[in-house]
């Protein structure tokens, strides 16, 4: 996963803080696009082959194995736009976050918001939410145990201050 | 709460179960690496013992313990289950323990999928070992499914035809997870040139599996419509072309020789560097050399097929594509050898079957361009020199490269160093047995001793009976290797995280044993 914590970002204030993760993708769009297409390229040819030879059976299994490679493929394309970021700006506090066709934007007052970091044994298993007006949403969705620990830690003092 | 608000804090922050739907419901990469190498070692115990049942027939010429068709069931079960059961399930077990840690990644790219895939490798194994008790028995017509036998056989066959589909379905769903995990979960930094070798051999090798696994499963449904629906696609008997069968399934089967082998040329390449202490020689082409001989494995398929009758022309293009695929291997073992000179070598139990490998495969290598030669496999054809051929391969080669990795890998897994006398006599016992078994094989085969028969002419007696005696050695060291892991599982001296002097690589960055979680934040390579 890859995260962006900065003060100064586009859109907001200076002096604002805003903490952003997204999960890691090392594959391009021309990789994906090479991965499917030599795959069942390889597979029509092979199966088309045999097909013109009489043996057409092997046809539909390979559509439906192209098939599933599609659909991973796909899946992992509707993942390349997830995102969440945390937003405190003077009085306001926005929580952000993007998962696939979910998403949400929600506003908090910052004097409201309660920072709630929930380890099931010491520094392990953590889970970190932000509650405001008895709701509670979850936050570093894309970060280890330490990292939420941390940002646990500099929400705290961010809230505070 | 919204929806999506319920949404977002219920994904991704599991609750564990416990007990059995720990491991029934788990989509944690280890633990369903761990499930797919325990599958694969009673795989293994269950096949050996056939093996050691065949080796015990033919202790002597003459019948002895077994009916004819019984020893026929043993030979055919043995191989399926070794090649669909043992060896590509292990394999399977090492890429999703290692793969995810070698990347920086937190899983595979699809634990669900992941979960669904291993599940699927228990039915099929309890269909072919239960498939002995059906009336009949199990499936007699060789591991290869030959026609006009496979057309003709009772219910275990298509119980077999099942089997092997819902393996395939397996092998699919593992394969995609690999390709998209290795290209899309690498860590920032970490470019395709700068991945371990065996994220690369598995990577082709995924590759290779969606290739041929269509092809298989074509060929056994059209074998199961020609058995249950009056096609004739195969059956001589309306029109059909069983040697077509052959050109089909070796079309699958010979890449599937490779599919067996390239993970194990991974593994390799991951521990010779290791006790070289020296990075590995000719990175790069090992790389180009890996692909080539995925590339080279579609062309190569009558090798098997000389004696069915075919044109010349045809002959001497698989005779001399089969050679050209010694010319990639050979860089492979050049590149092995050139990284262990003049390195600071140790011979810790990885290492040794890793040399083990390195030596023996070659042989398996070289016995393979005795058999690509067109006249000389006409004479050795169904012989024990084939069956030594590719046990040499599949043993010294595949089983031991996995012998290699487990002792590599475990204190990782474990958290605790192996047993290192016991690692070395499991080493030893092991390579005697092996040659003692397979060596003479070469020798009953120059002599014309077919393959698949449970009894033979006398002149054959003495190197079966060595051949036996030197199973019987191999098979009941495996016990020891049992031994060696469960004392590991169960305590042994602590691990460091990074095990070995020389050991590069992410996974040797987390403790041992790593933990349920690892790489929720992606590293960064530099």
């Amino acid at each position: 996963m890859e995260q962006m914590n900065t003060e100064d970002c586009e859109g907001v204030s200076a002096g604002a803080f805003v903490f952003q993760s997204r999960p890691n993708h090392s594959l391009t769009h021309g990789q994906q696009r090479f991965v499917f297409w030599s795959l069942a390229g390889v597979c029509f040819a092979t199966s088309s082959g045999f097909a013109l030879l009489g043996y057409w059976l092997i046809l539909p299994f390979a559509g439906l194995e192209i098939g599933l490679l599609a659909w991973a493929l796909g899946a992992l394309r509707s993942q390349e736009g997830d995102y969440e970021t945390l937003t405190i700006e003077g009085d306001v506090v926005v929580l952000e976050w993007h998962a696939g066709t979910r998403g949400e934007r929600r506003e908090m007052n910052r004097q409201w918001a309660r920072v709630v970091c929930d380890c099931r044994t010491p520094g392990r298993d953590c889970r970190l939410s932000l509650c405001s007006h008895g709701r509670e949403t979850k936050v570093g969705q894309y970060l280890s145990d330490e990292a939420r620990l941390q940002l646990a830690a500099t929400l705290r003092r961010k809230l505070q201050a | 709460m919204s929806d999506a608000a319920h949404a977002h804090d219920d994904h991704g922050h599991h609750a564990h179960p416990t007990g059995i739907m720990r491991w029934l419901t788990t989509t944690n990469h280890k633990d369903i690496g761990t499930m797919y190498l325990w599958f694969a070692l009673i795989m293994l115990f269950s096949a050996g013992t056939m093996a050691l049942l065949i080796r015990a027939e033919l202790f002597h010429p003459g019948m002895q313990l077994m009916h004819p068709d019984f020893f026929n069931q043993l030979t055919t079960m043995h191989g399926l289950i070794m090649i669909f059961g043992a060896i590509m399930p292990a394999f399977t077990g090492f890429a999703n323990w290692q793969v995810p840690l070698m990347l920086g990644a937190p899983d595979m790219a699809f634990p669900r999928m992941n979960n669904w895939s291993f599940w699927l490798l228990p039915v099929a194994g309890i269909m072919l070992l239960g498939s002995f008790l059906l009336p009949g028995g199990a499936v007699a017509g060789g591991w290869t499914m030959y026609p006009p036998l496979f057309i003709q056989g009772g219910v275990s066959y298509d119980l077999t035809i099942l089997a092997v589909h819902i393996m395939g379905l397996s092998s699919i769903m593992g394969s995609i997870n690999i390709i998209t995990t290795i290209l899309n979960m690498r860590a920032p930094g970490l470019t395709l040139m700068k991945m371990p070798l065996f994220c690369w051999t598995w990577l082709i090798t995924a590759y290779l599996l969606i290739a041929t696994m269509p092809v298989l499963a074509g060929a056994v449904t059209m074998l199961l419509t020609d058995r249950n629906f009056g096609t004739h696609f195969f059956n001589a008997a309306g029109g059909g072309d069983p040697v077509m069968f052959q050109h089909i399934f070796w079309f699958f089967g010979h890449p599937e020789v490779y599919i067996l082998i390239l993970p194990a040329f991974g593994i390799v390449s991951q521990i010779i560097p290791t006790f070289a202490r020296k990075p590995l020689f000719g990175y790069a082409s090992m790389v180009y050399a890996t692909a080539s001989i995925a590339i080279l494995s579609f062309t190569v398929w009558a090798h098997h097929m000389f004696t069915t009758g075919m044109p010349v022309a045809s002959q001497l293009f698989f005779m001399f594509s089969t050679m050209l695929i010694a010319v990639p291997t050979g860089v492979k073992v050049f590149n092995w050898v050139a990284t262990m000179w003049k390195g600071s070598l140790t011979f810790e139990t990885p290492m040794l079957f890793a040399i083990a490998f390195v030596c023996l495969f070659t042989i398996g290598g070289f016995s393979g361009l005795v058999l690509a030669m067109a006249p000389v496999d006409i004479q050795l054809q169904d012989t024990y020199y084939v069956v030594a051929h590719f046990h040499y391969v599949l043993v010294s080669g595949a089983l031991f490269s996995i012998f290699a990795g487990i002792y590599f890998w475990l204190p990782k897994w474990t958290g605790h160093m192996y047993n290192e006398t016991l690692g070395k006599t499991h080493f030893w016992l092991s390579v005697i047995g092996m040659n003692i078994v397979f060596f003479p094989m070469h020798f009953l085969g120059l002599a014309g001793m077919p393959r698949r028969i449970p009894d033979y002419a006398l002149q054959f007696t003495e190197f079966n009976q060595i051949a036996t005696v030197g199973a019987f050695i191999f098979g009941f060291s495996q016990l020891l290797f049992l031994a060696v892991v469960l004392k590991t599982i169960k305590g042994g001296a602590k691990a460091s995280d990074r095990v070995w002097e020389g050991a590069e690589g992410l996974e040797w960055t987390v403790p041992s044993p790593a933990p349920y979680h690892t790489f929720e934040t992606a590293p960064v390579v530099k």
